[in-house]
């Protein structure tokens, strides 16, 4: 536990959030990060997210507070982070990426903390914006995930040793593949219900049977 | 802040437990039979979703003409009756078309004051051929769609004496061989003949008092999306002959307001837009509220023959810019403000008495509804409840400036639904007038009134900030101060730097 809490990894979080090409350098070469950090910011963010929908003003959010519910919401972002990483790891495998699975969960996980820095602040200030001030909210909001976009572009780059170009290809084939594994996931699950079913049919018949 | 919201959600729930007593309280008194009523009353948020209300109008029975006697004679049921509307008496005018004659009904609907079914016309007999229509002008002639005898005929009210007649449109803008079969007419102060006429897709048609046409009015435009471009483009010349026209729907029902704004409806497909109301030059001036929707039912998702959009059958203007249209798919009464603002909505189809199998007209007398069924050949008759007749009012003293006494009203409606976000903005807009901005913000964020809740907290912001000038002041000159003293020391004891710098070359 200590190895991947200990004072170093945290305090390299935020070296890497202001120094994101070098600090994803040294997550790949020498082990700075820690995956279970990168999986507590991908729980913070979630929990910011529902935050977010749940507590923003109603001046600028649209979202009924009463259909929020966290928990869906959690579901949502870790699915769809693991999609990713996956998706990323099972492209860059074939095309020369330099980068574990490993340093991948980290490099998207820490990419989510400038989007935690800027949902709260954004959160709070909506409470005091008018109509016409929207802007300062959306700006706030705009920043961080803009910040966040960047993060993760470089850390992808940077773990796989890549070209900006090649980046940006690895990044539209992993949602290509993310597409893939949901399509073969539902398919699976169809599947498994059909052989279920037929098991399902054979016992039923056996038990009316007299 | 998520004690507040937790905060807001204990007095929230509070307030639900106080209003629900209260209401209970107050049962005794009033007349009650919300429970009893066959159909739903609701009404759309903020977010569009469905938020059930008290009831607004309750069945009170219904005519069908059986029992009914003039002159000593029973007048027999009414068969496939299409039209109705009142004069400015309040006497009401059913077009009772299978039997081919207009009856004239007194406003408590009991008594039969006259019916119209032959005239003299140039020293003949003459009569009607399914009689689709019926409108009263403001002079008391009586304007009669008589559809298969392809004209209008305008009557005396009082004698059902013959006056005149508007039939065979001549213009350049018809087609030659055109066959005019009037459907539903109506009547503005200046005598003009406002004619939604059958397989007319150009608009309504506009006759000058002397019986002269003169041009379409309020024509629906056609919107072509890229995507039917682009079909059409690719499809083949047979496909293109097979495919549906695009031409614009037809107008369903017509009234016109004091003013001489029309108000027609339509059946639109998307159910955005299902009643129009046109100025004098054609135009529609209608406002859509904040849904930007006035179609009726905002949530048709589904494939049964229940879902889909609201099909608005007729419209009828209430005064003080209230308007009720009639949707025959569900058979749900939608009443609108001069905003666009949904109020209310009730009614429903089914077999019970108070819901509906083919609703095809609607009319109000003093504050009550009356629809009129044509296949169940009845006219359906609603009272306003105590919770209908307050939003009447409060909306009627809104429309006349009045905002101050309509707050009292808003406040009883809120006694009876808590839920009704147009009860909220009118107190807010109120508190905000009187200068409680605190008070105007609370009722206007439950309002979800965007526009001036904001109003009311940049004025309760500046309102802090003045009263806290001194001590927001004095601590921004302390940071500084302090910051520049800590930037000072800092600078003579440059403690520990060196070994931050050396960790990050580390790296």
């Amino acid at each position: 536990m200590k190895k991947y809490f200990s004072k170093e990894k945290w305090k390299y979080l935020w070296y890497t959030l202001s120094h994101p090409m070098d600090g994803y350098y040294w997550i790949r070469r020498k082990d700075k990060g820690s995956v279970p950090i990168a999986l507590l910011l991908v729980l913070g963010f979630s929990l910011c997210f529902s935050l977010n929908r749940y507590g923003a003003s109603f001046v600028v959010n649209d979202v009924n507070p009463r259909n929020v519910n966290s928990l869906t919401e959690l579901l949502g972002v870790a699915l769809l982070y693991f999609l990713f990483c996956v998706g990323n790891w099972s492209v860059t495998c074939l095309m020369n990426g330099e980068g574990r699975l490993k340093d991948i969960c980290t490099a998207v996980g820490y990419a989510l903390l400038p989007l935690i820095l800027c949902y709260i602040p954004a959160t709070i200030l909506s409470q005091g914006v008018a109509a016409d001030e929207e802007a300062f909210y959306f700006i706030v909001m705009g920043v961080g995930i803009a910040w966040g976009a960047l993060m993760l572009l470089m850390g992808i780059m940077q773990v796989h040793n890549y070209s900006l170009g090649k980046t940006i290809i690895t990044l539209f084939l992993t949602l290509l593949a993310v597409f893939i594994i949901i399509f073969l996931m539902l398919l699976l699950l169809n599947l498994i219900t059909q052989v279920y079913n037929f098991f399902y049919s054979i016992y039923t018949e056996l038990v009316f049977r007299n | 802040m998520k004690k507040r919201s937790f905060l807001n959600k204990c007095t929230r729930v509070l307030a639900a437990v106080m209003a629900a007593g209260t209401v209970f309280v107050s049962v005794p008194q009033m007349v009650n039979a919300e429970d009893e009523e066959p159909f739903d009353t609701y009404n759309y948020d903020y977010w569009e979703d469905v938020v059930y209300t008290p009831t607004p109008y309750q069945t009170d029975g219904l005519v069908n003409g059986i029992g009914l006697t003039f002159q000593g004679e029973e007048i027999g049921a009414f068969n496939n009756p299409q039209d109705l509307c009142k004069d400015e008496l309040g006497n009401v005018y059913v077009a009772d078309t299978g039997r081919q004659r207009v009856v004239k009904l007194d406003p408590t609907l009991t008594k039969v004051l006259m019916i119209y079914e032959t005239f003299t016309r140039d020293g003949e007999e003459d009569g009607f051929n399914n009689p689709t229509g019926v409108c009263v002008s403001q002079e008391n002639k009586l304007y009669i769609a008589d559809s298969m005898n392809r004209r209008v005929v305008i009557l005396d009210v009082e004698t059902g004496e013959y006056l005149g007649m508007v039939d065979n449109p001549q213009s350049d803008i018809l087609e030659a061989g055109y066959v005019f079969t009037p459907l539903k007419v109506t009547v503005d102060y200046a005598n003009r003949v406002y004619c939604v006429a059958q397989n007319m897709f150009q608009g309504i048609m506009v006759f000058e008092a002397d019986g002269q046409f003169t041009g379409f009015f309020g024509t629906i435009d056609v919107t072509i999306t890229l995507w039917e471009k682009f079909w059409k483009k690719i499809a083949s010349k047979e496909e293109r002959n097979k495919s549906q026209l695009f031409i614009p729907t037809e107008f369903t029902g017509i009234d016109v307001d004091e003013d001489g704004f029309v108000y027609a409806t339509n059946i639109d497909e998307n159910g955005e837009q299902g009643v129009r109301r046109l100025n004098p030059k054609g135009e529609d001036v209608i406002k859509k509220g904040e849904n930007s929707n006035v179609g009726g039912d905002l949530w048709i998702n589904g494939s049964s023959d229940y879902s889909g959009p609201s099909q608005i059958a007729d419209v009828v203007y209430r005064g003080k810019g209230i308007y009720s249209v009639l949707d025959r798919k569900r058979g749900r009464i939608f009443t609108y403000d001069h905003e666009g603002n949904l109020l209310y909505i009730f009614g429903g189809r089914g077999t019970q008495e108070g819901t509906f199998a083919s609703p095809v007209a609607i009319e109000t007398i003093g504050e009550d509804i009356v629809v009129l069924d044509a296949l169940r050949n009845s006219i359906i008759l609603f009272r306003a409840t105590e919770y209908g007749s307050l939003i009447n009012e409060a909306v009627a003293l809104r429309y006349d400036g009045d905002e101050t006494l309509a707050v009292e009203k808003w406040r009883q409606v809120l006694k009876l639904n808590e839920n009704f976000e147009l009860a909220n903005v009118g107190i807010g807009k109120a508190y905000l007038t009187a200068k409680d901005n605190e008070s105007a913000m609370h009722y206007l964020k439950l309002g979800m009134d965007k526009e001036y809740y904001s109003i009311a907290f940049k004025r309760y912001r500046n309102e802090i900030l003045k009263s806290n000038l001194s001590g927001i002041m004095t601590g921004v000159i302390i940071i500084i101060v302090g910051f520049v003293v800590y930037s000072k020391w800092r600078a003579k004891h440059p403690k520990g730097d060196k070994k931050v710098k050396e960790k990050q070359s580390d790296f």
